[in-house]
């Protein structure tokens, strides 16, 4: 049951981000408002995939990278969807629409996999920690698609090129705001999320931190944002700066997600 | 016609080149003297505003009337001829006529529709008056031209679509900011197109507003206006912290915004975004300013980029307000056919008589013979019979310069009765 409504949602993502990049061809806001429609209904579609799987495999929502993936997915959309109803702007969702619809091919990748989890990964401690850190990175992408969106208009504006792609997207305000709200919600869930990790890896393995390349990159993430979130409190940096800082420290995130499992052997094997 | 109208736009000439021109040849009065000075032209006016620099002559000879003005406008302007060639264009006769009309109607405005550039044209035209360098010809072209704008400004809708500076820069504040509301307008210069923009600002949620310029009463006159505060001119580095849109446009020659003003004030106001227009021409803020993070710098040139997607909407109302133009350039044009229906017809007059006065002259030796009651009458008898030839071709070609064939019968005429001379 969870598969079938899994892979209508997946469907469902696609057509929204479909119908987004329509709207930025034709440089209309109406088939961005249908999208928003279509989107909040794969992110619907999805919750209930999500219930039927969790009701079959326990609370664990992300035993493995099939389910973080499309956990995070799920994620993202959801605060995204929060946010825009927030909010006047549409035609931001162009750019977390596809966000989504890739996470979750990407998920579909892994769809078969076993439902069993390995019984290191039970406790609620676990939970807690996988929950946490995922929601704390879907905010820090959002903040990411607000800052390449910020760039994108910044670049337009500054060049005076008020074509009618400029206009559909949010002001400059706006995607500023939505940046800075999502790195200050996102920061204290990622360090709640390493924090549970750290001492569910001191109960588990006996030490709190032993170097893993995946917790040496989500470190060097995590003191990023640090950074980012002191620039835009104490100093005031706004606008392109933080954008900018923004997108790099996600990229970050998402080598310490997908690349590290690739490139290095490490004891966070699972996801 | 023997009209002709050389000038340039926001259209063919960037900026630069409008300022190079309107410093050097703007609306100082012995500019007009100078023209009307070119051989062959008759009557002259001289429109200069941040978007256009255009003279408007008759001439006897309108192309020697080109070749010297554009003379006049090198010798001016210290631009080069090819600069000069590619920015400029000329209109002759029906085409000046047209040109004229629809720049009064606001059709060729960079904001199509901006009601200032009427008023700048009925300014040129009062200068012109006052040097008594129009005529007959462009008075009578000019109080046209008037009516024409008028008949365009309430037979269309062009006017009403919130059109001028204001306009693009409430749309681009929205897309910099967002919400207005809680953000702060510094106007430098207390000028008309400023306080346009200030007021449509403040229709769309502005509250604060600071006025500085040159002279304290206009600021705070206008501040008072806007239930804004004034400062002095001295004091708007301080004052750019506090601003979010700054629109300037006072007539100093130079930059009164530096890049490190605008940097320092940055720094002050901890990086929030900041927008600068610049109406002004000559500018008042360094173009570089531009270039720093987080600031946003439009000059009167780029606002055209923002007017050009509201164009669309304003295309079918474009259309009426042509085809009122397209019918006043018509009746114009009848007009200044019956005008020279006119000088032709006293010619003709002329060479009848004068040769009536010379075959009564030659057969004096006759009629002196005669009583003197009898040479009053051979005087009448002659004189009728030249006014019966004369009556018709006379009222067919008052009736033909009604309906423009009249330049085709008058050409005909004067040929054939060599009014011309040899």
């Amino acid at each position: 049951m969870d598969l079938l409504f899994f892979k209508i949602a997946l469907f469902a993502y696609f057509l929204s981000t479909a119908g987004y990049t329509i709207s930025l061809l034709a440089k209309r806001v109406l088939p961005a408002r249908l999208s928003a429609w279509i989107f909040l209904s794969a992110f619907l579609l999805h919750t209930v995939s999500l219930l039927f799987r969790g009701v079959d495999a326990g609370l664990n929502p992300a035993a493995n990278l099939h389910e973080a993936l499309s956990f995070f997915a799920w994620a993202v959309s959801g605060i995204y969807l929060f946010i825009q109803s927030k909010t006047k702007t549409k035609v931001l969702g162009a750019f977390v629409a596809p966000v989504s619809f890739l996470l979750m091919l990407a998920a579909a990748g892994g769809l078969g996999a076993s439902l069993a989890v390995p019984s290191v990964l039970k406790g609620s401690l676990v939970t807690l920690h996988i929950v946490l850190s995922i929601i704390g990175e879907a905010l820090f992408a959002l903040a990411g698609c607000a800052g390449v969106v910020y760039l994108i208009q910044d670049t337009f504006i500054k060049h005076r090129k008020m074509t009618g792609f400029s206009r559909i997207l949010p002001s400059l305000g706006d995607l500023d705001r939505i940046n800075h709200l999502c790195l200050l919600l996102g920061f204290p869930l990622l360090t709640l999320g390493v924090i549970a990790g750290s001492i569910w890896a001191g109960t588990v393995w006996g030490s709190h931190w032993n170097w893993d390349p995946k917790q040496v990159f989500t470190l060097i993430a995590w003191l990023s944002y640090a950074v980012l979130l002191h620039q835009r409190l104490a100093i005031g940096w706004s606008g392109r700066k933080a954008a900018l800082l923004s997108i790099a420290a996600f990229l970050v995130i998402l080598f310490t997600l997908i690349g590290v499992n690739v490139m290095f052997t490490t004891s966070h094997s699972f996801v | 016609m023997n009209l002709i109208l050389i000038g340039m736009n926001y259209r063919t000439a960037p900026l630069e080149i409008r300022e190079q021109l309107s410093a050097g040849c703007g609306g100082d009065l012995r500019s007009l003297a100078d023209i009307r000075a070119i051989a062959q032209v008759r009557e002259a006016m001289c429109l200069s505003t941040c978007n256009r620099f255009e003279v408007l002559a008759s001439a006897a000879d309108i192309d020697a009337a080109a070749l010297g003005i554009k003379a006049f406008i090198l010798m001016r302007s210290g631009l080069l001829p090819d600069q000069l060639e590619k920015c400029l264009y000329i209109y002759r006769d029906q085409d000046a006529v047209k040109h004229l009309f629809r720049v009064a109607s606001s059709i060729d405005s960079m904001i199509m529709g901006e009601p200032q550039i009427l008023g700048q044209v009925k300014e040129a035209y009062r200068r012109c008056v006052d040097q008594r360098a129009s005529g007959v010809i462009l008075n009578k072209l000019l109080h046209h031209a008037f009516r024409t704008a008028k008949r365009v400004r309430t037979e269309t809708g062009i006017a009403n679509n919130a059109v001028s500076v204001s306009f693009a820069a409430v749309e681009l504040a929205k897309k910099i900011f967002g919400d207005l509301k809680n953000k702060a307008i510094l106007l430098i210069g207390a000028g008309e197109m400023a306080e346009l923009a200030a007021r449509h600002l403040v229709r769309n949620g502005t509250k604060k507003i600071i006025v500085a310029n040159r002279t304290y009463d206009r600021a705070s006159d206008l501040a008072s206006l806007l239930h804004g505060t004034a400062v002095e001119l001295e004091r708007i580095g301080e004052k750019l912290q506090e601003a979010d849109i700054v629109i300037s446009s006072t007539g100093a020659s130079g930059y009164l915004i530096t890049k490190d003003m605008i940097a320092a004030a940055l720094y002050r106001r901890k990086n929030r975004l900041l927008f600068l227009i610049d109406i002004a021409v000559p500018r008042d803020i360094d173009p570089a300013a531009g270039e720093i993070d987080n600031v946003y710098l439009y000059n009167i040139d780029d606002l055209q980029g923002v007017v050009d997607g509201n164009i669309r909407s304003r295309a079918v109302e474009a259309e009426k307000a042509e085809a009122i133009v397209d019918e006043e350039v018509l009746r114009f044009s009848h007009w200044f056919s019956s005008l020279e229906a006119v000088p032709t017809i006293i010619d003709l007059r002329r060479k009848m008589e004068d040769i009536m006065e010379g075959e009564i002259e030659k057969s004096l030796f006759w009629i002196n013979s005669l009583g003197e009651s009898d040479k009053e009458k051979v005087r009448m008898l002659v004189s009728s019979v030249l006014n019966k030839v004369l009556h018709d071709p006379i009222t067919g070609l008052k009736e033909a310069s009604q309906n423009s064939g009249a330049v085709l019968y008058i050409a005909a005429l004067r040929k054939l009765f060599k009014l011309d001379g040899e």
